[in-house]
């Protein structure tokens, strides 16, 4: 399978930022026809040696290797030109064009009219288009703008476009985040063809089972450094996740289960939710959990009448769902912060009419309630006049559950409140979640995570495609694998 | 804890230095300006000479103190120009039926009313506030024209000298006109900076959908800012009128590009969140001291615009520069 050179090989590859030491004498290499897994947690240094073999980055030290010849490229275009392609997360496509002019994207090929003025060679250009595009086996017409495409054609028309510049390297990161497991089906029959065709695959995923099915091999990050490698079979599931965290998982925070839930805080037709509760809502990305809290929240506008503390109500906007006690934690906390706006200033923006006086804002009053929460929920520094872009990503999500502490609420809606955030925030956030819930709390909590889902919640809805498909007690089939038999259909 | 911060004082006094200059810059900027000025003519620093330069930045000093607002809420306001001579030629015309402070009201108000009707198209038809307020600067503009049938309005024996008087008379030696700005100013400042409304602003401003999620009625706070960007405008209007003795229908263009740049050279940031009140003012004088000067130097006047316009275009490079 693999032959003797590697396609690219880096190594000692070292990377600093700032006093981060993002890769630390990393080696990794590709073999053509091979799928190498690259992975580790948030923070692990993964993205950094990607956007260093895209050319995003340059390496501060180490050897990169092309065809066994040493090459040092500043650019994501000489990335292109030595046929490594990076395919990101967010989708680089240009939603008003056809999938052929996506697929063809700066390749597009030209004519000559009268051999002098250059144009659009359309015909060629869909014959190309349709003939990448069929490689993968899509079934679409290369004439449909991609607006109206899903997420999976979309990541398979930038995988098109990648073979229309004989990529040889193809990174994809995370390619299995938003799909289903059709799709992931359908993603791996194309990794199997292009493996045949001798492309070597960085696939880099923190989904475990996912990277045992797939991958030839795996290189394990932590903290910058490399900490493992093994071929396949060669490391399991948990081996896997001690070296990545460095620990056992069983380590991970068990919060549910015994406490008693009290009176009803928040009724829905597809949820209940009572004092001291914590119920999860299960599902991948645009399974409809994200929507199903803005609707609670009174985001949408759509007047949908819930019942809150057992009276009924709709909420037409986010005031009037603040006001009787709901705060939400958006999924990206770019929507829940204001970057510029100092600490101070984002803990009390719901709670402003409260520290008002005639004349100005009640600075005192403010100081106090600031500093006590910051000291409760221990956001680092403790310097309330900080602008909340200058703090870390844990320290950040802190900063909304002061918020929302401060103003009393008795419902917190979370969407991914630890999604990108390191393992020792993470474990404070749980553990914020779990105490709000001991003070009386009730939380309502969305995550596409499903062993943070279940060991941090009283019960699961699972949903997909925007409908409830389960519902998990603890006294019933309370499993990671009923839940994923749930989504994953 | 207060230890800790003194020790962060101490390790990052060269930086904390070096921040305090470039938030400074616009301060920093005037001042040489100011110096250099003083070098090249003697006269910069005449009497005559600050007092033109004061009521010349008076007007202006207004219009840009509606503008911050409503550039730290994220959004753009081109019909300020057009309101400015709207407002003028009205608050002439009822002044002339009805007397001084009908006048003057109408003036104000009708401002207030063009700013409403900007922030209801902006916000309620969610059209992009360059093209909304483009639109309403060149409705404006025409409406102003028909009312008058764009001629200058001065009725037949001018003006009531007392209002006259406010562009002329003195308190203790410091023009009304310039005394004026100053307290729209300490008060404009008061709001922005110290009350929760200018903390909705800036919140609205800096990331609209994270204001919303935190219950910020933000098409009331973004709408709102366009009421105060366009009854200032109003309020520029009613003193230009003063100044010039009459409601003139080609009054205040190219007011909005000046009241733009000036609110961009104190640094406030065009995408909103970002910006200080006194800043904006200092920006006003940059540009006016800038002219100014170019004067008294005996630079021609086209020469002066396109100076003006280079400055700008630094200023504004200097501090990408600065964010990155």
């Amino acid at each position: 399978m693999t032959v003797a050179a590697p396609l690219a090989s880096a190594s000692g590859i070292s990377k600093r930022f700032l006093a981060t030491q993002a890769l630390d004498d990393v080696s990794f290499d590709i073999y053509a026809g091979e799928v190498h897994a690259l992975i580790g947690e948030n923070g692990a240094g993964k993205s950094t040696l990607m956007k260093i073999l895209g050319g995003i980055y340059q390496a501060d030290g180490g050897k990169l290797r092309i065809d066994s010849v040493d090459v040092s490229y500043a650019t994501p275009a000489a990335a292109l030109l030595s046929g490594i392609v990076v395919i990101p997360q967010e989708m680089r496509v240009v939603p008003a064009q056809t999938v052929a002019e996506n697929v063809l994207l700066g390749q597009v090929p030209v004519r000559r009219r009268w051999g002098v003025l250059p144009e659009i060679d359309w015909s060629a250009l869909r014959a190309r288009a349709a003939e990448l595009v069929g490689r993968l086996n899509l079934d679409v017409d290369v004439e449909t703008p991609v607006r109206r495409l899903g997420y999976a054609e979309r990541q398979l028309v930038m995988i098109a476009r990648a073979l229309g510049r004989s990529a040889r390297i193809l990174v994809l990161d995370e390619p299995t985040a938003a799909l289903e497991a059709r799709e992931v089906d359908r993603l791996f029959d194309v990794i199997h063809s292009l493996k045949r065709d001798g492309v070597g695959i960085v696939y880099v995923s923190h989904r475990l089972d996912e990277v045992e099915r797939i991958a030839d091999r795996v290189t394990v990050l932590r903290d910058g450094r490399k900490v493992g490698q093994g071929i396949r079979g060669a490391l399991s599931q948990s081996d896997m996740i001690h070296l990545m965290t460095g620990r056992d998982l069983e380590e991970t925070l068990h919060h549910g289960g015994k406490r008693v839930s009290g009176a009803p805080l928040l009724d829905d037709d597809d949820l209940n939710l009572k004092s001291g509760e914590i119920v999860g809502l299960a599902g991948l990305l645009g399974s409809g959990t994200t929507e199903m809290l803005r609707r609670l929240y009174g985001a949408n506008k759509d007047n949908h009448p819930i019942k809150v503390a057992g009276e009924r109500i709709s909420f037409r906007s986010p005031a009037e769902a603040i006001a009787r006690g709901l705060g939400v934690v958006p999924g990206e906390r770019g929507l829940g912060l204001i970057m510029g706006l100092t600490v101070r200033e984002n803990i009390i923006l719901p709670n402003l009419d409260r520290l008002k006086t005639a004349w100005g804002l009640d600075r005192k009053a403010i100081d106090i309630l600031v500093d006590d929460l910051m000291e409760t929920v221990d956001i680092r520094p403790r310097d309330p006049g900080k602008p909340v872009r200058e703090l870390s990503g844990g320290n950040q999500q802190k900063v909304i559950f002061a918020r929302w502490l401060a103003g009393h609420a008795k419902i917190l809606l979370l969407d991914e409140p630890t999604h990108g955030i390191d393992v020792g925030a993470k474990a404070q956030v749980h553990k914020l979640m779990g105490k709000f819930a001991a003070d009386g709390g009730g939380i309502v909590f969305a995550s596409s995570e499903m062993v943070e889902v279940l060991s941090v919640s009283d019960s699961v809805i699972a949903m997909r495609a925007g409908n409830v498909v389960a519902r998990l007690t603890r006294d019933g089939d309370y499993t990671e694998r009923a839940l994923r038999e749930a989504l994953g259909g | 804890m207060a230890g800790a911060r003194a020790m962060n004082d101490r390790a990052g006094n060269g930086s904390r230095l070096g921040e305090f200059l470039w938030n400074q810059m616009p301060v920093i900027a005037l001042i040489v300006l100011c110096i250099i000025a003083t070098i090249l003519s003697t006269r910069f620093v005449s009497p005559i000479n600050i007092n033109n330069v004061l009521i010349q930045g008076a007007v202006m000093t207004v219009i840009a103190i509606g503008m911050t607002y409503v550039i730290v809420c994220g959004g753009f306001d081109l019909s300020v120009g057009s309101v400015v001579a709207l407002s003028g030629c009205i608050t002439a015309m009822v002044m002339l039926e009805y007397g001084i402070i009908p006048g003057v009201i109408a003036g104000v108000a009708v401002g207030a009313a063009v700013g409403l009707l900007n922030g209801l198209i902006v916000t309620k038809l969610d059209v992009n506030p360059f093209i909304a307020t483009l639109g309403t600067m060149v409705m404006f503009r025409g409406a102003t024209f028909l009312i008058t049938g764009g001629r200058p309005i001065v009725g037949d024996e001018g003006l009531p000298i007392p209002f006259l008087d406010f562009a002329t008379e003195r308190l203790l030696g410091i023009p009304y006109l310039v005394l004026f700005p100053i307290v729209v100013f300490v008060i404009f400042h008061w709001v922005l900076h110290r009350t929760a409304y200018g903390i909705r602003v800036f919140a609205t401003g800096g990331n609209t959908e994270a204001a919303f999620l935190a219950g910020i009625n933000v098409g009331k706070v973004r709408t709102s800012t366009y009421v105060w960007c366009g009854a200032l405008a109003g309020v520029g209007g009613v003193m230009l009128c003063a100044r010039l003795q009459s409601g003139q229908p080609t009054a205040g263009s190219f007011y909005e590009l000046t009241a733009i740049a000036a609110v961009v050279l104190g640094g406030a940031s065009l995408f909103g969140g970002e910006g200080k009140l006194y800043k904006s003012v200092v920006g006003v004088f940059i540009m006016v001291v800038l002219a100014n000067a170019l004067n008294l130097a005996n630079v021609h006047s086209y020469w002066q615009q396109v100076a003006v316009g280079v400055v700008i275009v630094a200023a504004a490079a200097a501090d990408r520069l600065r964010h990155r």
